[in-house]
Order: structure tokens, then sequence, then C-alpha cells
């Protein structure tokens, strides 16, 4: 028995790894910014692609193919700020929020289209990978697994480092908390929107490499993540970070266990059922705060 | 004008039969001369299951060329027009098709598979009164069929439902149980489908046929569409471990994830799955995991000598990882229309009903040759005849073929059924 419960709690801590890590990202800009990027789903996808580009087709290093992940994501997401959030910002303020929300979508859009052109539809493995199991008496843990949680418990510990010790990190949770006192206090609120997703586009490029390392590459591979994330993120209240990673874990748990006991096809239910009771019990989320908006 | 080498071409390429019918019906016309036919596919061609998607544009491709080579349809070239159905669903699907119609007046339409689509495909073909060959592999379009025959008529399943998977999967386990080619731990078989039509059928014969044929299902576990995350399912199947495993979710690269997660504590379990392992995209995600894993389909290039030509032309136009096994659908779909449009003497054209209608005729009447096996339309539901369980004349109907991966870095082995079979059976090489 102690093996079965393992495997469960093995799948769901890496689900929940994963889940976290994409939701971080968005969460970050949607706490900092006040924007849902609905292209974030393609930035992760475009992660795992630029790692399968230089590990696979140009025979690089997987660390190489890493860094090149990282690297793509974090000129993604600068890409975006430069060509379109910067504009939108310049705009109506009123409307950034949905402005923002439908032309990422395009933007989203236009990327997976883009990497179905360049790479075609076909299904591809991507090469950062580890084989294996490390075996303790009759609980087998997959080096794969184990290898996902630890990066993403690093890069956890990395993004919360940064958000709390550091000048950045500090103009990032001013901005946050009131971007016009932030401007008055002279924090360069533009940079920080720049910094910010440029770190999010990071994140979301580790995420494409871990997700396709588990699964495999093709064009919509963001999709579901993205779509779990929204998931974790509502559960958590929006922007809340440290509520999002917990809620991402719980979740995930939740779901493996729900998989297990009720069958494999009640696991997404659930994480929907939940949704529903957060939303009508608690509508800023588990670790949200109530929002007031002053007209 | 119809050259020695392009006559040649036509001649090896379609596997000898088509191109010698279509060359000697075009004798006197002057290929390339007449009038376009334009023929579309509503493919899959991104999302989910562009994989197979690609491999069926490629079958097209290579039939059009080969069909043209050989003269056309009584001088006319085929024109060939693709509509991506993306994700499918009877509204992306229906939609494509009436595109293709719409704009280039097509009097055929030769699908690959697209899924969810509550054979709409039917009602678009009859609606405009053109000719709809698809590999749905699906019972639901025997059932319209019967519903309408005389609308439907234009409507044909180029291979058997996917009904005759599931006693085709338990006899030949029995088969080889029997044979002492593997002994059964137990008498207990664990069936995963997806949530999805055509797996589920195949579950439903599976469990509903088991105890006939001396099995017990111990697990029947329903897994979202798609899905990549097996961990809890995995769990249950260790603990209580069945004599075989019947995956009938079909998309490689879950599959694949599936081995790669099931080996790191393999039981000793037979693992039978469906269609997705004979696709690239299978091997190449799997690695060595894939070795040992037994497959079936309904319709597949069959590694014989009649099919040689093609599948050297195919891997040689389409690169040496492409998935002919796959192709090879679109590839006879398209051959056996140009035929039967020839003979009709001519293909008609969208709210034709009489040319059209005469197509169909010949369609119905005409027992066909192809790289897959054997065509003949079931009168009752205008697909495929199933060889070995649902007619014993190899003749006329095509064959169910067990597969087995032995080695990821070659193509799978035929080992089922024995009048076609190229290897014996290999114990997989978890089990213990």
């Amino acid at each position: 028995m102690l093996d079965i419960l393992t495997s469960i709690i093995i799948a769901g801590l890496t689900t929940g790894a994963l889940y976290a890590l994409a939701t971080v990202g968005l969460s970050l800009v949607w706490g900092s910014m006040g924007m849902l990027n609905m292209a974030h789903a393609a930035m992760l996808t475009l992660g795992g692609y630029a790692a399968f580009s230089l590990s696979s087709a140009l025979g690089l290093p997987a660390v190489v193919g890493f860094a090149g992940a990282v690297l793509a994501g974090a000129i993604a997401g600068g890409l975006l700020y430069v060509f379109i959030v910067r504009n939108l910002l310049n705009n109506d303020k009123a409307t950034f929020e949905s402005n923002v929300m439908i032309a990422t979508v395009g933007i989203g859009i236009a990327l997976e289209n883009a990497i179905l052109l360049t790479f075609g539809g076909q299904p591809l493995k991507q090469p950062i990978s580890a084989t294996g199991s490390l075996i303790i008496g009759p609980v087998n843990l997959p080096y794969q697994n184990m290898l996902i949680v630890i990066v993403v418990i690093a890069l956890m510990a990395l993004v919360a480092l940064l958000l709390a010790r550091t000048r950045i990190g500090r103009a990032i949770r001013a901005t946050a908390q009131n971007r016009e006192a932030a401007q008055l206090m002279g924090v360069a609120v533009n940079r920080v929107y720049f910094q910010v997703l440029v770190l999010s586009g990071a994140l979301a490029g580790v995420c494409g490499v871990m997700v396709s390392s588990m699964t495999q590459l093709s064009p919509p591979l963001g999709n579901d993540p993205m779509l779990k994330a929204f998931i974790m993120c509502v559960v958590a209240g929006l922007g809340n970070l440290p509520g999002a990673v917990a809620a991402a874990f719980g979740l995930a748990l939740l779901e493996a266990f729900v998989q297990y006991a009720a069958g494999a096809r009640w696991g997404f239910p659930s994480l929907l059922f939940v949704v529903i009771a957060v939303l009508i019990w608690r509508p800023a989320g588990l670790f949200g705060r109530a929002q007031i908006r002053r007209m | 004008m119809l050259n020695r080498r392009a006559m040649l071409h036509g001649f090896v390429g379609a596997g000898a039969a088509g191109g010698a019918l279509l060359a000697d019906m075009n004798r006197t016309a002057k290929a390339q001369e007449g009038e376009p036919v334009h023929v579309g596919s509503a493919l899959p061609m991104s999302g989910f299951a562009a994989a197979d998607g690609i491999e069926f544009k490629n079958g097209l491709e290579l039939a059009a060329a080969e069909i043209n080579a050989a003269g056309g349809i009584l001088g006319r070239p085929i024109e060939l027009h693709i509509e991506d159905t993306k994700d499918q669903g009877a509204d992306l699907v229906s939609q494509a098709m009436q595109r293709l119609v719409d704009r280039y007046n097509t009097p055929a339409i030769i699908n690959g598979y697209n899924l969810g689509t509550n054979m709409i495909e039917m009602d678009v073909a009859a609606d405009n009164d053109i000719i709809m060959m698809h590999y749905n592999t699906l019972i639901s379009h025997n059932e319209k069929f019967k519903t309408d025959p005389e609308r439907y008529y234009g409507s044909f399943q180029g291979d058997p439902p996917e009904f005759w998977y599931g006693p085709g999967c338990l006899n030949f386990l029995k088969t080889l149980s029997e044979g002492g080619k593997w002994t059964a731990p137990n008498k207990k078989i664990a069936i995963i489908p997806s949530a999805n039509e055509y797996s589920i059928v195949i579950a439903n014969a599976i469990r509903d046929k088991a105890a006939e044929y001396g099995f017990e299902v111990s697990l029947f576990e329903t897994v979202p569409f798609p899905t990549n995350q097996w961990g809890p399912t995995l769990a249950k199947l260790r603990q209580d471990p069945p004599a075989a495993i019947i995956v009938t979710h079909f998309l490689p690269q879950d599959l694949a994830q599936f081995m790669v997660q099931f080996l790191t504590q393999p039981i000793n379990s037979l693992v039978y799955m469906q269609y997705g392992p004979s696709l690239p995209a299978f091997r190449e995600i799997g690695g060595a995991s894939i070795n040992g894993v037994i497959y079936s389909t309904v319709i597949g290039c069959l590694p014989d000598e009649f099919s040689k030509a093609y599948r050297e032309s195919y891997r040689a136009k389409f690169g040496p990882n492409s998935a002919y096994i796959t192709g090879s659908q679109t590839y006879d779909g398209l051959w056996m229309w140009a035929i039967a449009a020839a003979i009709a003497g001519d293909p008609g054209e969208p709210f034709d009903k009489e040319q059209v209608g005469k197509v169909a005729a010949v369609m119905r009447r005409n027992v066909y040759r192809g790289v897959n096996g054997t065509y003949r339309a079931d009168p009752a539901g205008q697909s495929a005849y199933c060889y070995p369980t649902q007619v014993a004349d190899p003749s006329l109907g095509m064959p169910h073929q067990f597969l087995q991966h032995q080695d990821h870095t070659t193509d799978p082995k035929l080992i089922a059924p024995a009048l076609y079979a190229t290897d014996a059976f290999l114990l997989p090489p978890w089990i213990k």
C-alpha cells in the first residue's frame, strides 16, 4: 500500500510543481500590473521549443537548451512589453485591463501558429529529460519527477527572494500595491512592468521545458497548464503569489487522489467544483482580500 | 502527353492494379490537358491530431501525383485542396467541408479521420450531393447510413467500424494464450478508454465480450482526452495486476508517456494499445520504453510485396520517419474514388445527383485491393468488412492487423493474422 500511496503523492507533487510554475508567472503579471496575460500559454510553448531547437536540432548540451528556454521566454516577455503593453498603457487607463487581455489573446494565437508553421504539428520529444528512478525499499522515485519538483522549488525560492529582498522586488511590490503612489515615490513604473514581463516570460520558458519533458512538444502545449494556472489563480485570489503556489500543490494533490479514488475522469471536474465553491463562498479567493474600486 | 516513365510510375506506385486500370481507361486521353478535377480533404492539420493529419495529406498527395501521371481521371488531372479542421468537432469539420464545396466545387471529399463530429460529414455530403470517403472508423457511420440509405448514398467509410476491435483483440489474446506463446498469470484484463466515442465503443465491446473469451474485467478506467498524467491510473494497475492492459485511448504522445511512466515500476502484464503506436511520434517520444507493446489497427498499410512500391515512394517523398501506415488510408481512398469516377465516365460535380450516384454505385460494386488490404462496401452500412472477425475470406475483408514494437529503432512487426504475419510474437522485456 505504501508504494501505491507514494506513487499518487509523487504524481500529485509533480503536477502541482508544474501548475505552480505556470501559476506564478501568470499571477505575478496579474498582481503587479492588473494584466491577464493570455499569451502566457504560447510563451510557455515557445520555451519548450527553444530548448528543443538548441538541444536536439543543434545538438548543444542540455544546460544550454535550458538557458535558451529561459532566454526565449524572457525576450518574448520583453517584446510583449515594448510592442504591446507600453502602447496600451499610454492609452486610457480605465480600459487597459480589457484591452491588454484582448491584445494578448491575439498575440498568443499568432505565436502558437508561428510555432506550428515553423516546427509542424507533429508531436516531438523534449530532449531535456531524466531517465531512471531512485528506489528506496518499496518506494520508487523517478528522477524526472524529482528534477521537476526540485527545479520548481528552487525557482519559487528565487522569485520569493527577488520579491522580498531586492530593490527590483520592492519596486514590483510597491507598484502592485498602488501604481500611482509608487510613481509619485519615484518608482519607474514602466520599467517595473518591463521587468515583470521579462521575469514572467523566463518562468514560462522554464515551465515549457518542464511540462514538455513530462508530455511532449506540440503547438498547443501551453494551453492546458494555462487553464490550470488560471484555476489556481482564481482559487488562491488573483495576484496572490504564495497563495497561488499553495493552491497549485493542494489542488494537484486533490486531483491525484480523486483520480485514484473516484476515477481519472473526475480529476478535472473536481478542480472546477472547488473553483465554483470558492467563487460562491470566498469570491476574492482563499488567500485574497476583497477589492474595493472607487469610481 | 503520357510518357513511358509516367506510365511506369503510375503502374508501380499505385501498387500496380489501380495504375494499370486507370492507364488503360486513359489510353486516348491526354493527361494534364483537361479541366482539373478538384478533390477536397478536411484534415486535422493542427491541434492534437496533427501527426495524423500530416500523413493523411501526404497519402493524398502521393495518390494524386500517381493518378495524374497515369493520365488523371479520363484526362483530367486531380487538384487537391486541404482545409484544416484543427481540434475537430462537428462545427469545424462541417464548415471546412462546406468551404471546400463552395470554393472549389469538389465532387469528392476524401478525409482521414475527424473526431467528435457525430458523423455530420454524411449530412454535408448528402446536402451537396458529393462523394465523401472517410476513415473515422465508427459504427455510428453504419447506424446513420441505415437510417436513410437513399440520402447518404455518397458516404463511404474506408475501413471497418471500431466495434470490431473488441472481439478482434480478445480473440488475439486468447489465441496467444492457447498457443503457448504467452502464459497469462490470471484471467484479468484492465481496460483504459479515454473520453471519446471511438475509444469508448472499443472499450465497451471488449468489456461486453470479455466473458465469452474467458476473461474477467478487473478495471475499467476512463481517462480524460487527451491525457498524459498516468500516475493514479498506474497506481490502480499496480495494486491489482491484470494479465493484459488494454488501452483504447489512441493519441501516440499520450501512449508513449504511459509506457515511460509504466516502466518505472512495471508489472507482469501484456500491454495492448490502440492505433497510436503506429505513428512515428510514439517511437520518438517513448524510445526504448515502447519495446514489447502490441497494438492493432483495422486499417493500415500491409508490409507485403504488393505495397512495397507504395512504401518506398512514400518514404522517398516524405522522409524516412514518415508514417506510410497512416498515409495509406487516404492514398487508397483517392485511388478507389478516382477509378470509380473513371468507370462512371465522369466524376460529376456538387448537386449533380445522377452522375455522383453513378460513381457511388461503382464504389459499392467494386472490390478494391489497395495497400491496406481489401475494401468491399458492406451494403448495410457502407463500411469495409473486417477480416477475420467479420468475414472469413481475406479477399473480401480488410485485415485486422496486430503489430508489436520489438525494436524501437525499426518499424513494428506484423504478428497477426497468421495469413499476413511477417514475424512471431515476442514476450515483452518487462515480463519476468
